[in-house]
């Protein structure tokens, strides 16, 4: 058995030998079969966020692309154990039951209703109620009484930060004034922010290019243009307010942030500078397990305790056998359903919380068509393996890497992407921890593989650099930056 | 051999296959051997230059395939030139490549590559070559006094390897100086170099001058103006020059500046997997015309096609040459 401890916090700690023993009377009891046993991997602490979608104790087992058992008398089981939320007193119980559970495969048990199949987590229903939260952002706001932006780490956006849009500027007037010099400035300097939220940072960001171009007598402050991105056009409106004393310098587009090329397309090679901030830790994301040398894919099944359901339910009015539908219906047409988003949002907050996922693992090689996300296959993917750990797991940020390649063609020769965002940069750090999803109001949140991004933007002519975010301390912030490779 | 008005081919080099390009790095983790991969090239220089055929293009290259990129493939074979063959991770990257001593007078064996093609094809083969001055932007100078000196040097060398080619056949030889449109201050002794270069060759020169290609991008962006009045010197037949993508306006420059050369009219866009359509390639024909009579324009694809899929390639090469056939039907040719 292996055991993965990822934070050595005394209670963790405490629970390892907890852990252990129960694992061995397990075994003892022949609950856990010999085999398997050898080949169990045991995670402590294994994910970052506490709000997330796990239960204290998990199991997942290894099949086929079909789901059936991979037919060995003992296929690949990992065991994650979240230490924050196990009770000592029934972590035997719990160990039991997730490994019972995972063994019965894609039977679900009376404890939970399964809101979907088990699938790719990237087309699981909980990315629908990302987009759902997104489009009833202001219902959300108005029932907690506070911005989406007050429920991220630090309670504000980094891209807002002052000193990093004033040294971004002053970066960026330098690159202008150099291509300048040689004659090589386009008539349009473009700039384009994808996300744009209220509208804020390009704000900041313009007031501050044109004090600065004022300064240094640059007199380039007339040829921006702005290009500021969200798939929302109520967004977009919302943020046309806040840039008003700079509207003629600024262009609003509907652009759909996993194929921003798709509506900028007369704007190939024609951008100086892309921007980004917290877009790519909310697109949709799939996730891979190594494990003995072999790649397993993670499918997930969203679902909701059947304790939950009677509670819920019996709150709002709503039978056990139409909880499911009633929750589809909430998705597709909204709280009409409830008289009102004064009931449905409730509803909607509580389901959410509770809701879980279950996951199982399903080996690449039985997957030929395998939907990896543009700029990768499963060659590439062998290439960026060779110098990982061997045994460990991480993230596709299939949206995030979509998104990157298919911005990238919009860059100038001399332009460069520039992303604020929570990155992994080194697979290595797999090794310590897996980090997400975790629930962020009622969004996900995921951290980005920032160590594939690189890897794939090199073959796409890219360098990428990570610089550590240094305008506010603690934060998890990290730069993506592109350079042209040659 | 003669060829039709307006007739067509590509820049350089053809479709990069993912397999190959796959089989490239494996050469390099020492997963196959050089002599599989010599044949590797062989079959797929076949199929290139069978595509290029059957298209229906009149001027044939060997696609550039046993080729990294456009460096590479130039600094191993300069006699004098250091590589460090570690440096290297992905076959596309450059080698980390120094000139440490003078370039001693030596073959570079471009010939051998030259025949394969001509072997594989009747129709008329063209071969390229990367232009001293885009070598010495790659190649660190640790012997000369500056990258002119450098850049002669390299052109000493190789005028040697063109007569060689036009001995073994060549009749169309075209240089690559993408770095051109990066430096245009070099332009004044880039000039010098290229006259150096094609001194004594006996065959129709071309000079590709594009704005750069590399993984499929540009690197540069600006106006061919730069090029004139200097380029004029230039002791070679033709100028092939990138218009697709960066639409026609430097056309006039021909006019303007009553520029001796043929044309090598860019008509496909190579950074752009859209494909043409032949009335597409007819209209930029027809702007060409406007500047320079049909006998000296020759119809090219903007750059090399090496970013582009296969099945996109042969799609505009097709495209291409369609658009040809309708202007030459227009002209009554």
């Amino acid at each position: 058995m292996i055991l993965k401890l990822n934070h050595l916090k005394v209670k963790a700690a405490a629970t390892t030998q907890g852990v252990i023993e129960a694992v061995y009377a397990l075994v003892e009891a022949g609950l856990i079969d010999q085999g398997q046993f050898a080949r169990l991997q045991v995670e402590l602490d294994w994910i970052q966020y506490k709000s997330n979608f796990r239960e204290a104790v998990a199991a997942t087992q290894g099949y086929n692309a079909f789901g059936h058992s991979l037919g060995q008398t003992a296929p690949i089981m990992d065991v994650h154990v979240d230490t924050r939320q196990v009770v000592p007193e029934t972590l035997r119980s719990d160990l039991l039951r997730a490994i019972h559970r995972a063994q019965a495969g894609a039977e679900a048990d009376g404890c939970r209703l399964p809101l979907e199949e088990f699938q790719s987590l990237r087309s699981s229903i909980v990315w629908t109620f990302n987009r759902f939260f997104w489009r009833h952002l202001l219902a959300w706001e108005a029932a907690t009484g506070q911005g989406y932006d007050k429920a991220l780490p630090g309670g504000s956006s980094d891209g807002h930060n002052p000193l990093a849009i004033a040294d971004d500027v002053a970066e960026f007037l330098d690159l202008l004034c150099a291509l300048q010099a040689k004659n090589q400035l386009p008539p349009e300097v473009n700039l384009l922010e994808i996300g744009v939220g209220n509208g804020s940072r390009c704000a900041q960001w313009i007031d501050q290019f044109q004090k600065l171009d004022q300064e240094r007598g640059t007199g380039l402050y007339s040829r921006l243009c702005f290009y500021m991105g969200d798939y929302s056009q109520d967004t977009l409106n919302k943020a046309r307010l806040t840039v008003a004393k700079h509207i003629d310098q600024c262009r609003f587009v509907q652009v759909d942030a996993i194929n921003p090329i798709k509506s900028l397309a007369q704007l190939r090679h024609k951008i100086l500078q892309v921007h980004l901030t917290n877009v790519y830790d909310n697109l949709p994301d799939e996730e891979v397990v190594r494990r003995d040398g072999k790649l397993y894919f993670v499918q997930v099944r969203a679902y909701v305790p059947t304790a939950a359901v009677n509670s819920i339910g019996g709150k709002y009015g709503i039978p056990p056998e139409l909880f499911r539908d009633r929750v589809y219906h909430m998705l597709e047409t909204g709280f009409d359903s409830f008289g009102g988003a004064a009931h449905g949002v409730p509803f909607w907050q509580e389901l959410w919380a509770a809701m879980r996922m279950e996951e199982r693992l399903v080996q690449l090689e039985d997957l030929p068509e395998f939907p990896f996300p543009e700029g990768l296959d499963a060659g590439r993917l062998e290439d960026i393996l060779q110098d990982a750990p061997t045994d460990f797991r991480f993230h596709l940020s299939s949206g995030a890497l979509e998104s990157f390649i298919r911005t990238l063609p919009l860059l100038h020769p001399s332009g460069y992407m520039q992303v604020f965002d929570i990155f992994v940069t080194d697979m290595a750090q797999y090794r310590t921890g897996f980090f997400g999803p975790g629930k962020l109001d009622g969004s996900l949140l995921n951290w980005v593989n920032g160590a594939l991004l690189k890897e794939v933007a090199q073959r796409e002519g890219y360098n990428v650099n990570f610089r550590p975010f240094k305008y506010r301390a603690n934060t998890h912030t990290t730069i993506l930056y592109t350079t042209r490779r040659e | 051999m003669t060829l039709p008005i307006l007739p067509t081919a590509i820049v350089g080099s053809y479709a990069m296959p993912g397999w190959l390009e796959r089989l490239k790095t494996d050469y390099f983790a020492r997963r196959i051997s050089r002599h599989d991969l010599d044949e590797i090239y062989d079959a797929a220089v076949k199929a290139a230059i069978k595509d290029q055929e059957t298209a229906g293009l009149d001027v044939i290259t060997d696609g550039e395939l046993r080729r990294d990129n456009m460096v590479d493939y130039f600094a191993e074979r300069l006699p004098g030139v250091q590589i460090d063959r570690t440096s290297k991770k992905f076959y596309y990257d450059f080698y980390d490549s120094a000139v440490v001593t003078k370039l001693p007078m030596a073959s570079m064996g471009l010939v051998q590559d030259f025949t394969f093609l001509n072997t594989f094809t009747d129709r008329v083969p063209k071969f390229c070559v990367t232009g001293p001055h885009c070598l010495t932007k790659r190649i660190r100078n640790q012997f000369y006094p500056s990258e002119e000196a450098f850049a002669t040097d390299i052109a000493r060398v190789m005028n040697m390897e063109l007569k060689a080619l036009v001995k073994a056949g060549a009749t169309f030889i075209q240089i690559d100086e993408p770095y051109y449109s990066g430096f245009p201050e070099d332009l004044a002794w880039g000039v010098n170099v290229i006259n150096t270069l094609v001194e004594g060759v006996d065959a129709r020169i071309a000079v590709h001058i594009c704005y750069g290609n590399r993984y499929g991008k540009p690197s540069w962006e600006g106006s061919y103006r730069y090029l004139f009045p200097t380029i004029l010197k230039a002791k070679v037949q033709q100028l092939t020059l990138e218009f697709a993508r960066r639409g026609g306006e430097d056309l006039d420059l021909f006019k303007e500046f009553q520029a001796p050369f043929e044309l090598g009219l860019g008509v496909i866009d190579v950074k752009n997997t859209d494909i043409e359509t032949p009335d597409m390639v007819a209209q930029h024909i027809r702007k060409a015309l406007e500047v320079m009579p049909a006998e000296r324009i020759h119809i090219l694809t903007d750059c090399g096609c090496f970013h582009l899929p296969r099945d996109v390639t042969f799609a505009k090469m097709k495209a291409m040459v369609e658009g040809a056939k309708i202007v030459r039907k227009e002209l009554g040719k």
